[in-house]
């Protein structure tokens, strides 16, 4: 995927992305999410498990090299989902802008 | 203590069947073990354990179903039991994880695989159909003897067998018709 492509990214893939600056495991990026969104955000198992695959597959995150299948797998976020990120960011920040400038 | 229940709860009653288990788990029993139509309760505390019943895209002992499961036991959420591709999962009430916000897609998934599956039932039926309407036109070609007899007779009942089971289950094919319709309206006024 092309990252100048118009992509909005739902909310727990935002906050995932957000979250895996730093490598962490599944119920790590679930504490994590939590934590940022001042526990507004409850990423459910099965949300979480669905938004890891398919940024794996879209090679915005990757998995840590571990030594076994069912070791508890770490995740961190790549260069393209870096750059993904900084994108949502700037659609964002428009967002905000043309918000405040409206409603206030 | 244990208890067992032996219960029948159809393909798509699968809510009817998660509501009946969390009610039980309100009530002190919670699920420890399942089998065919059987479900073991051990005493607990009331509402220890919330349940969910849900359907794995793919077969137990798939490498897909393996690393989800995994990822469940990474964030609290133990498998109680399984039938064919049916899991029993179960977190503490307290630290619960399953999110009622991902409800409609999580309904929508599981509609859609049962509808995927009554489908094909249906095709098959229809080619069984099929056949056997082929079957009993190239036997006209013969001269009536007691084999050709009795393969018509069959081919005749079998048919008419498979077709009514089509007219029969036409009623839940429409229900899952409905309850995909009303899924997939349900996750456009979602969020």
């Amino acid at each position: 995927m092309n990252p100048q492509d118009n992509i909005v990214l739902t909310e727990a893939v935002f906050y995932t992305l957000l979250a895996l600056y730093s490598p962490l495991h599944g119920y790590g990026i679930m504490q994590e999410t939590g934590k940022m969104s001042g526990g507004r955000l409850r990423l459910s198992a099965g949300t979480l498990y669905g938004a890891i695959s398919s940024m794996l597959e879209k090679g915005w995150i990757r998995a840590l090299p571990g030594e076994e299948e069912s070791r508890r797998k770490e995740y961190v976020i790549t260069d393209l989902g870096k750059c993904i990120a900084r994108t949502e960011l700037t659609r964002l920040r428009e967002l905000v802008e043309n918000g405040t400038k409206i409603i206030e | 203590m244990t208890k067992t229940v032996r219960k029948l709860f159809f393909l798509w009653e699968y809510e009817k069947e998660e509501e009946w288990i969390n009610q039980m788990a309100r009530e002190g029993w919670m699920l420890i073990r399942t089998g065919f139509r059987k479900y073991v309760f051990e005493k607990g505390t009331p509402e220890e354990y919330t349940y969910r019943v849900e359907l794995l895209d793919k077969g137990m002992n798939s490498k897909e179903s393996n690393s989800y499961l995994i990822f469940l036991k990474d964030t609290g959420i133990e498998l109680v039991g399984e039938c064919n591709n049916w899991v029993y999962l179960r977190c503490k009430t307290a630290e619960c994880r399953f999110d009622p916000g991902d409800r409609p897609l999580y309904n929508l998934t599981h509609l859609l695989k049962l509808q995927e599956f009554f489908n094909t039932l249906r095709n098959l039926f229809v080619t069984c159909i099929a056949a056997c309407i082929v079957g009993i036109l190239i036997l006209e070609h013969f001269a009536p003897n007691p084999v050709v007899d009795f393969s018509k007779g069959f081919c005749t009942g079998f048919s008419m067998t498979m077709a009514f089971a089509i007219l029969l289950a036409t009623p839940f094919f429409r229900r899952i018709n409905n309850k995909v319709k009303v899924a997939i309206k349900e996750m456009y006024t979602r969020e």
